[in-house]
């Protein structure tokens, strides 16, 4: 091998940390076993993590020292040859921690570089999702559900050395599936890790994503002040207050005012839909939502904003009434529209809209609810069916 | 222990604030709004936000570093509404104090016009509970300067990763005492019992109390009673924290409601010298709620995953300790029988 080859790993902050950390780890513990150097490192920006919000990890393999100093010298890697996204609701843009705006998933995958993403859904459906891009690449999707933990409490549903065992097969300059092996061995020592590597391997295929294909609007960005523009003081605007809501002849309610420069459509694997006609009017998903992301119509029902939503779920947590407020897959949506508008516009077409919402409730959890959560989640789902036999 | 607190000397004037009255009274106006870079289900952004809601525009906050600086104003933007300004980790209480005096000075000399301006200093556990907690102090001894000090208290340093502050609990998984095969519990400290030790220790402050979010008209019931009561005040909040106890997002409310519930977070504020046990804290204590198992809240908390039974019951044993032989229960630790236990790890 005489290039020097790079790997991201985008995913959900806290959540897939761990995972993150042993997919990188392993990718470099099998590249020494074939005599080749390489690093594994978080992102500096994306520190400090926060439960959901983007980050990337990555792993630099180099055929030796100096090729991989050179490497180092760079904040983050330009282009990547293999991007993997652990969780699949990231492939609709990235919106990290760090000031970047929307990314693209696919942003830093070289021309023919390889998207791995971890999903349940079809490639097509995943396709739609991803932004274009001007140069063809693969994608290869492992099916998983994506696996979400916490700081302390590990899920190990073998996602870590599926792909693992699924980088050897899209990106066989980087390492042999026999090092992959090797290693997982070595670190885990879990023969049945080791089966999951190998048959995730044998069952991974890609397709290719022509140029032009894919989710064509532009990301929302916005310009970046130099030092130089900054005030005496590092002091900046606060945002204005909110104002009433006009919708037709209405004027009521309330809408804040947002911080313009971080949005969170892509922050969340979830977001709530609110069935207008059973709202009681309590208050307390907006009232108790940390993101204020809810707008209070004029009819004083609540709807929510989706630019604020983080998806964390609380606010159907903490409704009174059954399926008033429900989480709903963050696949199923294709906008951002208001649901209130919605409604008001036809209330029968709303109401089937919700109806049919409904039937996608998350199957994944967002972290640890219980103790023995995880153990019964694995031994229901299993390692996934590119897993063990 | 009947006379009335001398009521402080006041040069700048006094906001008058009425209790909400239910949460469909609550102010629909934000002045701590979307756009800030906490986690999914943040308790400590809700304190934010319940916080200014409830002391309304003309209100100044002081930030000390932690999330709640780190996160909301960051990359040269920001989700706050009123003016905020950053402080130091440990200085809370010399900003509180400084920015009082500063507008107090202001006023006086005619600079600015005389009206009632709020001013709330927040910090951490870290920031105050630890570091900060001498210049707390320090601020509360100074009748002459209105003010609110806020800990918002997720039970670590979380926004460097987890690190163990005087606030963790017994026992709980933090980067500085993670549990291994050796020892099982590694962090054997008992959280400080904050809100007690500043009522007990400053006998001029005219109102300590604790809250929790997940009761929002009595959280923002009790930040309007220490803004407008005059002179220092001191509020303690317990912030579920999705990241450092290793929850689902969703939990945060629950989690909340649990350790009022479980008697863990004793409700309580210290007005004028009367102690007043509120909320579902009162209701336990008066018998109308029973006091919940604390294993429905240890379980549903990643941090304390690796507990044993004998763990959760010397938890549990603890917190009946404090219900049951504490001088004030819930409040005062002291009690009149000499107490030998150790833990079991």
């Amino acid at each position: 091998m005489a290039r020097t080859i790079s790997v991201e790993v985008v995913y959900r902050g806290i959540f897939q940390k761990t995972l993150a950390k042993n997919i990188c780890r392993g990718i470099v513990l099998a590249a020494r076993k074939e005599g080749k150097i390489g690093i594994s490192f978080g992102r500096y920006g994306d520190s400090p993590e926060r439960n959901g919000i983007p980050a990337k990890n990555f792993a630099i393999v180099a055929p030796n020292e100096e090729e991989l100093q050179l490497s180092m010298a760079q904040y983050e890697p330009e282009t990547t040859d293999v991007t993997i996204s652990v969780d699949d609701m990231l492939c609709k843009g990235v919106e990290s921690w760090a000031w970047y705006g929307l990314q693209p998933i696919n942003q830093k995958v070289r021309d023919q570089g390889t998207l791995i993403v971890t999903s349940m859904l079809p490639a097509e459906a995943l396709i739609n999702f991803c932004h274009t891009k001007p140069t063809p690449y693969r994608l290869a999707v492992i099916p998983a559900i994506p696996s979400f933990s916490g700081l302390w409490v590990y899920k190990d549903d073998h996602t870590d050395v599926r792909i693992l065992g699924a980088l050897p097969k899209v990106c066989p300059e980087l390492v042999s599936l026999d090092s992959i092996q090797k290693a997982i061995k070595e670190e885990w020592n879990d023969d049945l890790k080791v089966t999951s590597a190998r048959r995730t391997y044998e069952h991974t295929a890609t397709r290719t994503v022509r140029p032009g294909e894919g989710n064509p609007e532009v990301p929302f960005k916005f310009d970046l002040p130099g030092w130089t523009k900054m005030r005496e003081g590092v002091t900046i605007d606060g945002i204005r207050l909110g104002e009433p809501i006009k919708f037709g002849d209405q004027i009521g309610g309330y809408r804040p005012a947002r911080n313009p420069y971080f949005k969170k459509y892509t922050t969340r694997t979830m977001r709530p839909v609110i069935d207008f006609d059973k709202c009681i009017k309590c208050t307390l998903c907006w009232l108790q939502c940390p993101d204020s992301c809810f707008d209070v119509t004029p009819d004083q029902t609540y709807d929510l904003n989706a630019e604020a939503c983080c998806g964390c779920g609380v606010c159907e947590a903490v409704c009174p009434v059954d399926n008033c407020v429900t989480m709903v897959n963050e696949a199923e949506f294709a906008d951002n529209k208001s649901q209130w508008e919605a409604y008001k516009q036809d209330k029968q077409a709303y109401q089937a809209w919700v109806d049919e919402k409904l039937t996608h409730r998350p199957e994944r959890s967002h972290g640890f609810r219980y103790r023995g959560q995880y153990q019964e989640q694995v031994a229901k789902q299993g390692v996934g069916p590119g897993g063990a036999e | 222990m009947d006379a009335k607190l001398q009521v402080p000397t006041l040069d700048s004037p006094l906001p008058v604030l009425e209790p909400i009255k239910g949460v469909k009274k609550a102010p629909l106006e934000e002045y701590f709004t979307s756009g800030h870079r906490t986690c999914q289900g943040c308790e400590s952004a809700l304190v934010m936000k319940l916080m200014v809601k409830a002391a309304g525009p003309r209100t100044v906050v002081l930030g000390s570093t932690g999330c709640m600086y780190v996160a909301n104003t960051t990359y040269y933007s920001t989700s706050w509404v009123v003016p905020w300004m950053h402080t130091q980790l440990g200085s809370s209480g010399s900003a509180a104090v400084g920015t009082a005096a500063g507008y107090r000075a202001l006023m006086r000399k005619g600079k600015i016009k005389r009206e009632p301006i709020n001013v709330i200093s927040f910090c951490g556990d870290g920031g105050g509970a630890d570091m900060g907690l001498s210049a707390i102090s320090g601020a509360l001894q100074h009748m002459d300067y209105n003010h609110l000090i806020l800990l918002y208290d997720n039970e670590s340093y979380a926004n460097t990763d987890i690190q163990a502050s005087g606030s963790t609990p017994y026992g709980a998984n933090t980067t500085f005492s993670p549990h291994g095969k050796a020892k099982r519990i590694l962090h054997k400290r008992w959280k400080k019992n904050m809100a007690a030790m500043l009522a007990a220790g400053h006998p001029e402050c005219r109102y300590v109390g604790t809250v929790c979010a997940s009761y929002a008209v009595d959280f923002m019931n009790r930040i309007r009673k220490a803004l407008s009561i005059g002179g220092p005040t001191f509020i303690h909040s317990l912030d579920p924290c999705p990241k450092g106890w290793d929850y689902d997002p969703m939990l945060s409310h629950e989690l909340g409601e649990l350790a009022v519930l479980a008697g863990i977070w004793p409700l309580f504020e210290v007005e004028q010298h009367q102690l007043r046990l509120y909320g579902k804290t009162r209701a336990i204590v008066e018998g109308r709620q029973k006091r919940l198992p604390v294993r429905d809240y240890l379980m549903k908390q990643g941090r304390f995953a690796h507990f044993t039974n004998d763990d959760i019951d010397y938890f549990q044993a603890k917190i009946d300790e404090m219900w049951t032989r504490w001088l004030i229960p819930g409040v005062l630790p002291f009690s009149t029988d000499v107490l030998n236990e150790r833990p079991p790890a």
